[in-house]
């Protein structure tokens, strides 16, 4: 039993936090707080743009979507997959309300860059 | 066309709404059963079941349905629809990785999925499935209690689980979930795949919860017994091991202390085993004392049966089961080894010839069983010694005094505590030899109560005929008895039940007259205390009218123990002189003794040189021997009845009635006027008042006391008298006919008066004695009367006494039976 749940921890990561099914894949994502606002990079390679949505609430940011593969063409055959063809959200909290901001996004190298100006009158 | 289908359902799952429909592959799986939220690797071999996984890395989202298989002997790959049940889970494959034909897979669940109708068979399983509701964690209070349940036995089970890593512990303690955390269980827990595919199928978490709780709890339950198995196998061998190491210190330490019998318990069943090998046993023990042996060999020897098997198998070798002492049995011998240690007793040595005679000519024939009657100190004891003397065999006695417990002699069966064998057992261990003479003394004396009767024990040890098997309660084992000769003695035949007294030869040994007594003492006890006191031969001597003195004035008994002791005290007396430097010889003299001893302490009853009207000389037996008494009769004048004093038992008080009723009946040839019976009333004592008596024997005593009253004609003092007397005058024996006249005689009485049918008992009764008494048989108690009253009316005779007048009809004033004549 104890190798078992060994096992079943490896791939777990932190899906401790997972509030529901069907968000299975967490990607990673760095915060910047610069002069103006925000800066969160999140690694979404793969991920189309029109696959992700955002949501603002409060001083939250919510990312979900999902990657999908587009690759694998008719009469392709896998011989290895690694990456994870999944839904995916991403829950990011703010020392301060972040509602009314706006946004920025666009993707580099692979990274989707999102820029959160502060409102002026805040 | 297919693939944007896949697209648009894909997009839609996203969104988490439930109730959508779409079409699948299938991935059919054997013993397992996948959760949504778990991740868990696949292995896909099977090339069915490979093109489904194929065909599901090839949708954008590699989405597959994971179906169980209903009975675990389909192999998953050749499952048909119906042998899957019908709600699976639909997983994400997040990894994959092809390792020659075999994929593997790590995929997480993401829903359960119900399967609608099945869509294609081949080349693998696709049908159009539903995804299920997800099931709402509702704060239920039921739900709560159950959660907190499941968490409470898991953190029991991970107690019991120290390899757990302790993230993992935090993580699943934290989980706060319920349905997340029974999927978790069930997909880690070894449940069997009916308990998973419920567990599954449960569509409320109040469902899924009490599932997992039983699921768990059984799972706990089992752990916890494995865990108390692991936990005793290890204490057991721990005291092992303990008890190992102690066991060599103490080896160690009786080394040093010069007592290591090498090898403590080993050796010493060893040890019992070479002796039960060399011991000469009969078949039956031997085969008895090896299944003992083999069961105290495997006993480990701080087992209490341990010590108690050993005592017992070394009570059994150490039994004479087949030894017996050689006989050397020589009658010349032994008649001379009588004589020896013995002086008189004619008659009890010619017997005792006679037993021994029987055993000389008949070695295997029944040892005889010889009883031993009479008063203390006759030599009953000693003569049983020089027997086994005279036998050249080991002597030993049991004394059976105050013995009440049946136990006593058979021994305690060995379940109980402290079991020992009876006295006759731990007596052959003691002797060694099977075939000893051995006393049982005192058998008159054994008591019994709730515990048992002894008596009725001895009568199997003491029956020849049973007695070759005589089974100890402790030994359980037959013990051959036949071999032994036993002797018994005691004071009383009384109080020796009849059956027992039946199996015995009984041999009565009387007191011994003075003559007797003072041999005695002349050859035996003088010289005897001489030694004991440490005298010389010449510095003492005791003369033979000092020694009757001692035994008539300074002891009474029937046996000669007592006038050992006096004498004992004369020699202590005199050997004090000697020490103190008086070495000039002493001859105590009649005369002297008073100074030594002080005054005599007995007086005994002397013939009264004249005996008034109304008293008579009987004579009693004791157990000190025998006895004269004088029986008194009075006169109540005007009075009525018959009075009887003196501690008189209902047989003596009723041989005075029968006396009393035949002279009155008889009153005529006698001489004696019935009016004066009629009238007045007789009371007859019997001295020492303190003493109670009974018996029949003083029945001719009182008759003679009676007549000599109402005749007024004294009874002769020189005469004794004693015999049961009927209604029709006869006199009938009586017992103890030896010391009645040896005390008698004692007494001066010169006269005896005995039963006509006692006249065998006089050939008893010492020469030297016999040859200075008259002894006058009676067969009638007018033979009593005519020899005992004096012919002369001395006394007050009867008549003078107030008769009233009693005027006949006739007007004579004659006693109306001679009138009659």
């Amino acid at each position: 039993m104890a190798k078992s749940i060994n096992r079943y921890f490896q791939f777990i990561a932190s899906s401790k936090n997972a509030k529901s099914s069907g968000r299975l894949w967490y990607p990673a994502a760095d915060v910047y707080e610069t002069p103006d606002g925000w800066l969160v990079k999140v690694e979404l390679a793969g991920v189309s743009a029109e696959d992700i949505e955002l949501e603002i609430q409060g001083n939250i940011l919510t990312l979900a979507g999902c990657r999908k593969d587009r690759s694998c063409a008719v009469g392709f055959s896998y011989r290895q997959m690694e990456i994870t063809y999944s839904h995916f959200e991403k829950i990011l909290s703010f020392p301060a309300s972040i509602e009314g901001a706006s946004i920025e996004h666009n993707f580099e190298n692979g990274l989707l860059l999102i820029r959160l100006y502060k409102r002026e009158t805040a | 066309m297919a693939e944007e289908n896949k697209q648009e359902q894909g997009q839609e799952i996203k969104s988490g709404n439930q109730g959508k429909q779409f079409e699948i592959a299938i991935l059919p799986l054997q013993n397992t059963t996948l959760f949504p939220e778990t991740v868990v690797p696949l292995a896909v071999g099977r090339s069915r079941s490979v093109k489904a996984v194929e065909a599901a890395l090839a949708t954008e989202e590699k989405l597959i349905a994971c179906v169980t298989v209903k009975t675990p002997e389909i192999q998953g790959s050749d499952a048909k629809p119906i042998d899957l049940y019908e709600v699976g889970t639909l997983v994400n494959v997040k990894r994959m990785m092809r390792n020659d034909d075999v994929m593997q897979l790590i995929v997480q669940g993401v829903d359960r999925v119900k399967i609608l109708y099945w869509s294609q068979e081949e080349p693998f399983l696709k049908a159009k499935v539903e995804v299920l509701p997800e099931l709402e964690v509702v704060d239920h209070e039921e739900v709560e209690a159950l959660k907190r349940n499941v968490q409470g036995m898991i953190q029991e089970a991970l107690a019991m689980l120290p390899q757990v890593p302790p993230e993992v512990r935090m993580s699943v303690m934290s989980q706060n979930n319920p349905v997340q955390l029974s999927y978790f269980l069930a997909s880690v827990l070894d449940l069997g795949v009916e308990t998973e595919q419920k567990m599954l199928e449960a569509n409320t978490t109040d469902d899924l919860l009490s599932l997992t709780h039983g699921a768990l709890a059984k799972e706990l339950e089992i752990m916890q017994i494995r865990s108390k198995i692991a936990t005793e196998a290890q204490g057991e061998m721990d005291k092992a091991q303990r008890d190992y190491i102690l066991r060599q210190q103490m080896k160690a330490i009786q080394k040093e202390l010069g007592e290591g019998d090498e090898g403590g318990e080993k050796a010493e069943a060893a040890q019992l085993r070479e002796r039960l090998e060399t011991a000469d046993l009969p078949d039956e023990i031997r085969k008895e004392a090896e299944r003992e042996l083999k069961r105290m060999e495997q006993l480990p020897q701080a087992a209490p049966d341990y010590h108690v098997i050993r005592t017992y198998l070394e009570y059994v070798l150490e039994l004479p089961w087949k030894k017996s002492s050689e006989e050397k049995l020589d009658l010349n011998e032994a008649q001379k080894i009588l004589d020896e240690d013995h002086y008189g007793l004619e008659d009890i040595k010619k017997r005792i010839l006679e037993s021994l005679a029987v055993v000389k000519l008949r070695p295997d024939s029944k040892s005889p069983i010889i009883l031993f009657v009479g008063p203390p100190g006759v030599g009953k004891t000693s003569l049983g010694r020089s027997i086994a003397r005279a036998l050249g065999r080991e002597f030993d006695r049991i004394s059976l005094g105050g013995v009440r417990d049946e136990a006593e002699l058979r021994g305690h069966r060995r379940t109980y505590v402290g079991a020992m064998p009876g006295r006759i057992i731990q007596t052959f261990r003691r002797v060694g030899v099977n075939n000893p003479v051995l006393m049982l003394d005192e058998i008159d004396k054994m008591g019994n109560d709730y515990r048992g009767d002894p008596a009725a024990a001895l009568l199997e040890i003491l029956d020849p005929a049973q007695n070759n098997t005589f089974r100890d309660h402790y030994l359980d084992l037959p013990f051959d008895l036949s071999k032994t000769f036993f002797i018994a003695t005691a004071n009383q035949l009384g109080p020796i039940p009849i059956p027992l007294r039946d199996r015995m030869e009984i041999i009565q040994l009387a007191g011994y007259s003075d003559q007797e007594k003072l041999n005695i003492a002349k050859q035996y006890l003088i010289p005897r205390q001489i030694k004991e006191n440490g005298l010389q031969n010449d510095q003492i001597e005791i003369t033979d009218d000092a020694v009757n003195l001692l035994t008539a004035r300074y002891t009474r008994e029937a046996g000669v123990r007592q006038l050992e002791r006096t004498v004992g005290n004369l020699a202590r007396k005199v050997a004090l002189r000697v020490a103190q430097g008086n070495t000039e010889k002493v001859t105590i003299t009649a005369n002297e003794v008073k100074g030594f001893l002080g005054s005599p302490r007995f007086y005994p009853e002397e013939a009264r040189a004249e005996l008034p009207a109304g008293v008579a000389t009987g004579m009693a037996w004791t157990e000190m021997g025998g006895e004269v008494l004088f029986i008194e009769a009075t006169m109540l004048p005007g009075g009525g009845g018959l009075t009887l004093t003196g501690q008189l038992g209902e047989v003596m008080k009723e041989s005075a009635q029968a006396a009393r009723s035949y002279l009155w009946s008889h009153a005529t040839e006698f001489g004696i006027n019935p009016e004066m019976i009629k009238q007045n009333g007789i009371h007859v004592h019997v001295p020492a008042g303190a003493i109670p008596k009974d018996g029949p024997s003083a029945g001719v005593t009182m008759a003679s006391a009676m007549a000599s009253l109402y005749t007024g004609r004294k009874v002769r003092s020189d005469t004794a008298m004693t015999g049961e007397i009927t209604l029709s005058g006869l006199v009938f024996p009586v017992g103890g006919i030896k010391e009645k006249v040896l005390s008698a005689h004692r007494a001066g009485i010169r006269r005896i008066i005995l039963p006509e049918r006692n006249e065998s008992d006089i050939e008893e009764i010492p020469d030297d004695v016999r040859a200075e008494l008259e002894i006058i048989p009676a067969k009638y108690i007018s033979d009593v009367l005519s020899a005992a009253l004096e012919t002369e009316v001395s006394g007050p005779k009867g008549e003078n006494y107030v008769i009233p007048e009693t005027k006949h009809s006739d007007g004579t004033n004659e006693p109306l039976i001679a009138r009659e004549k």
